[in-house]
């Protein structure tokens, strides 16, 4: 009985992989048939695309209206992309990558993810935002800042921060809130521009995160999270980017309120690139022309994203905080990306676990 | 002549037996086997065990585990607790509203990740509507606290519906014996009947316990810097793009769960302490005295009630601006999940679990009917796969289909598999996710089928396949219409589980396969809770619609009545 239906198997399975190996031959002829695509005005473009949803959602939009190219998008965090360009390295899934620290951007590009252009609209980019290769280019910049809830500053009794050593106030006991360096680049930009204002030395900033430790309430996955948090009263202070605090306060948040450190704030540059093997990459080169446009530049204000435009000539919106009017650090975005990976392991393992007494 | 055609007519039936066994095999090697060998694989490379060496020798992981194990072992006893009791008063206590507790009971059965956590965070958390506006606390609920109060509440209806059937099945003989020979009421239910119960009780915790450490949504909302296993993963293939870290990480959470659920398997399925007979012994003696009555009332109706505030939160929520700042009302949300940039995700989750959900109901039940009728060699490893969709963490199993499907399968230059996962893959990564959703599913239903099979005597197999039937008639006329409930849960449970899975999709979704659950998350994070409680709301309504749509389809007539009636 068993060895007949052990027969039967071996029959079905030998079937199976016979109509499996049938169907194989058609395969191949796909790709073929993309090959000869590029030649034919591109139709299609897929977009790996980490601001917020709303932001990719009306640059694509935009972008099909104008050029009439089917687009596509996926949102994922900057690391979440790194993992998948990396994953899909050999036949990529995606043509070009919109948004995001420039940090995951020269990551990327050290791994050989990345195909330079120098896209003609990059010249009017000035030179500290863009990678003079083309890796990448900025688009985007935005300030980190201090997002506090006034109500809970009041019955706190305290002032508006308006230094780094200012959140180190004691009254400020598990009031503030911000991102783990390892899970957000936000949190990262944070951790840099102290060792950016200590001269450089990590061992200095490590000791004003122990500090800081005792007023953290929590260290969020997500680099934005700390804001909603404040701004639903459940901690005084989150150490954010400028543009999400007011992002926040636009969507009702109306507690929250916006100040700077004294001493110096980082900043960050949303990037775009192009994937390196891209299925689409004429799409994806006319992508990146069209984001090194003011026209482009400026759809981030209208749905309520206040990141500044790199371009000198795109408008800025009157919600915006502009970057001169704040004082930015002098901010070394390839040694951040370099010792990334040391500094959030040292925090994960130092800061992070360490009681709050 | 007529001896020939039986012959080819029973060769024919072994056919179908054999390629209904194919299938099966063919299914459960894609959908989980080859994805958790390919994880296996990529964290016993050299590389991988390297990994190994520095993650165990963290400190840090040292602090994950511990956390992880406190979580699971505080859930699994809450949890164990609250099902016991809920089981209980159903069993023994005379109480009013008893069946509106059963199905508030069975309320966080269909409800999705976050929608528990993000009400309590709005009711219970530092700015919360009870502990911060009524009560002037500032309490913190993030962390181990708030996890274990809100996955005791989500995960202990499984357990409460699995202590119901055990108590409800106990020979009322035994305690009526126990009380005759003068022992009091609470001394019985010390020495008799509890001791009956612990095979079960044991079962619940352990199931719990399995269910907390693989759950990945609760402690991403509400975990705050209490790491677990899980969220761990997470963050080593979304913060560090560390794939080799995070097999390595998986392998820690898959062994200790599968151990548990193995444990958990053996001691529900020893069945020993199961006095069923077939011959009801009389009813449960009701507990009679009125402080026991009313004391256990008062806690469960006390339970209850925080369920229905909970789930009353998410429902005004959803109508609610800017929960715990504005209270206006407002039907933006909705807007939003309905036809804004938030529909898309939910046509694409229903389609894609309503897809999986007959794959998942009929493969599941053709495993218990081989299983359980059929000898054939493997027969146990078949067995034991079919359960591998249940006992393995979602986030574990997700990295197994990002590992094993992210490139096409090539054996000597011939693509048996094209891509699959990924918006390049395999109808923009969708068959991935379906295959995801059915394998997670299945095992419901081969568990549903077994236990149904185990009931209805083969002799009526039998004789249909004297009578000349082969299998295949036997198994569509005889068995199916027999089994007809068990494919109708599996179908139900299949959609609801489908429609509510984060874990093992979150590293599968692309471009044209966006999720519910994924989606809110990302608004949940984005602190816009309105639209996070609207999508938890639209979702919950349309599994009720569904299990609703499925009962009139299938449930009304049962095959077996029409069956019946038709011949005679």
């Amino acid at each position: 009985m068993s060895a007949r239906i052990t027969q039967r198997i071996t029959i079905a399975i030998t079937t199976s992989a016979l109509i499996l190996a049938a169907c194989a031959p058609a395969t191949p002829a796909a790709p073929a048939g993309e090959a000869t695509a590029p030649v034919a005005a591109p139709t299609t473009l897929t977009v790996l695309c980490t601001p917020q949803e709303d932001w990719c959602q009306a640059m694509v939009q935009a972008f099909e209206a104008k050029t009439g190219i089917k687009t596509a998008y996926v949102r994922m965090s900057s690391g979440e992309s790194l993992a998948r360009l990396r994953a899909s390295a050999s036949a990529p899934e995606f043509s070009v990558w919109f948004g995001g620290p420039a940090d995951g951007y020269i990551a990327a590009n050290a791994e050989g993810l990345l195909e330079p252009y120098v896209s003609p609209n990059a010249a009017n980019v000035p030179e500290t935002y863009k990678d003079a290769a083309g890796s990448w280019t900025g688009t985007y910049v935005g300030a980190l800042g201090f997002c506090s809830n006034t109500d809970v500053l009041g019955s706190l009794g305290v002032e508006m921060p308006d230094s780094w050593s200012d959140l180190l106030d004691p009254a400020l006991k598990g009031q503030v809130v911000m991102a783990h360096p390892a899970t957000s680049g936000t949190a990262f930009t944070a951790f840099w521009t102290q060792v950016t204002l200590d001269g450089g030395d990590i061992d200095e900033a490590f000791t004003y995160f122990a500090d800081l430790h005792k007023n953290i309430l929590q260290y969020t996955k997500s680099g934005s999270a700390p804001g909603q948090m404040v701004g639903r009263g459940e901690a005084a202070v989150a150490v954010i980017f400028s543009h999400d605090c007011v992002k926040f306060i636009d969507e009702g948040m109306t507690s929250l309120a916006l100040s700077f450190p004294s001493e110096g704030t980082g900043y960050e540059i949303g990037g775009v690139g192009i994937i390196k093997n891209a299925p689409e990459p004429e799409a994806a080169r006319m992508w990146v022309d069209w984001t090194l446009t003011a026209e482009a530049q400026e759809i981030g204000a209208t749905v309520k994203s206040y990141q500044l435009p790199t371009l000198p000539d795109a408008k800025v919106s009157e919600r915006s905080v502009v970057l001169s009017e704040v004082n930015i650090v002098d901010y070394d975005f390839v040694s951040a990306g370099e010792n990334r990976q040391a500094v959030t392991e040292r925090f994960d393992a130092e800061i992070a676990p360490a009681p709050k007494e | 002549m007529s001896s020939h055609l039986r012959t080819v007519r029973q060769w024919l039936g072994d056919w179908t037996l054999s390629g209904g066994l194919v299938l099966a095999v063919i299914f459960l090697a894609l959908g989980i086997v080859w994805p958790l060998l390919r994880m296996l694989a990529l964290s016993l490379s050299p590389e991988g065990l390297a990994e190994f060496a520095v993650v165990l020798g963290r400190g840090t992981f040292q602090r994950i585990a511990i956390n992880t194990l406190v979580m699971g072992a505080a859930v699994a006893t809450l949890g164990t607790g609250l099902a016991f009791l809920f089981a209980f008063v159903q069993v023994w206590v005379n109480v009013p509203f008893k069946r509106l507790l059963h199905w508030i009971a069975l309320l966080p059965i269909i409800s999705p990740p976050f929608a528990v956590a993000l009400a309590v965070i709005s009711l219970f958390g530092r700015s919360g509507l009870i502990t911060y506006r009524l009560f002037g606390l500032r309490y913190d609920i993030y962390g181990l606290d708030g996890l274990t109060l809100v996955l005791s509440l989500s995960f202990f209806p499984a357990a409460y519906i699995g202590l119901l059937g055990m108590m409800r099945a106990l020979n009322p003989a035994l305690d009526e014996a126990a009380i005759n020979l003068g022992a009091s009421r609470w001394h019985v239910f010390r020495t008799v009947t509890v001791p009956i119960l612990v095979p079960g009780i044991l079962g619940s915790f352990l199931l719990l316990f399995v269910e907390a450490m693989a759950d990945l949504g609760n402690p991403l909302a509400l975990g705050g810097d209490f790491t677990v296993l899980a969220s761990r993963i997470y963050i080593a293939i979304i913060g560090e793009y560390d794939m080799i870290a995070g097999a390595v990480l998986s392998v820690n959470l898959l062994v200790p769960t599968l151990a548990l659920f193995l444990a958990q398997n053996y001691i529900v399925n020893r069945k020993s302490y199961v006095t069923v007979t077939g011959k009801p012994a009389g009813t449960p003696r009701l507990i009679s005295s009125p402080f026991a009555r009313w004391s256990l009332f008062a806690a469960v109706a006390s339970v209850a009630a925080l369920i229905v505030l909970i789930y009353g939160t998410v429902l005004v929520g959803a109508f609610t601006r800017l929960f715990g700042i504005d209270y206006s009302f407002t039907l933006d949300n909705f807007k939003f999940v309905l036809f804004g940039y938030g529909s898309q995700a939910m046509v694409t989750t229903v389609i894609l679990a309503g897809i999986a959900m007959p794959i998942a109901a009929l493969i599941g039940t053709l495993v218990a009917y081989l299983v359980t009728r059929k000898q054939f060699p493997g027969r146990n490893a078949l067995d034991f796969a079919s359960m591998l969709g249940l006992a393995v963490p979602g986030t574990v199993l997700g990295i197994g289909y990002v590992l094993a499907y992210n490139q096409p399968i090539e054996v000597a230059g011939i693509t048996l598999l094209p891509k699959l996962a990924g918006g390049a893959g395999l109808l923009g990564g969708a068959a991935v996710i379906v295959l995801s959703f059915a394998a997670r599913s299945m095992p419901a239903s081969v568990r549903n089928g077994t236990a149904t099979l185990q009931q209805i005597d083969p002799v009526l197999e039998e004789a249909s396949l004297n009578l000349g039937a082969d299998n295949g008639t036997t198994f569509r006329r005889i068995t199916l219409p027999l089994i007809r409930p068990a494919v109708l849960s599996g179908m139900i449970y299949a959609f609801a589980r489908s429609m509510t899975s984060l874990s093992s999709i979150i590293f599968l979704t692309t471009p044209y396969t966006k999720i519910m659950v994924a989606q809110i998350f990302t608004e949940a994070d984005a602190g816009r809770f309105g639209n996070a409680f609207a999508y938890c709301v639209i979702l919950i309504a349309i599994v009720l619609v569904a299990i609703a749509l499925l009962y009139r389809v299938i449930g009304s007539t049962t095959g077996a009545e029409r069956e019946a009636s038709l011949g005679g």
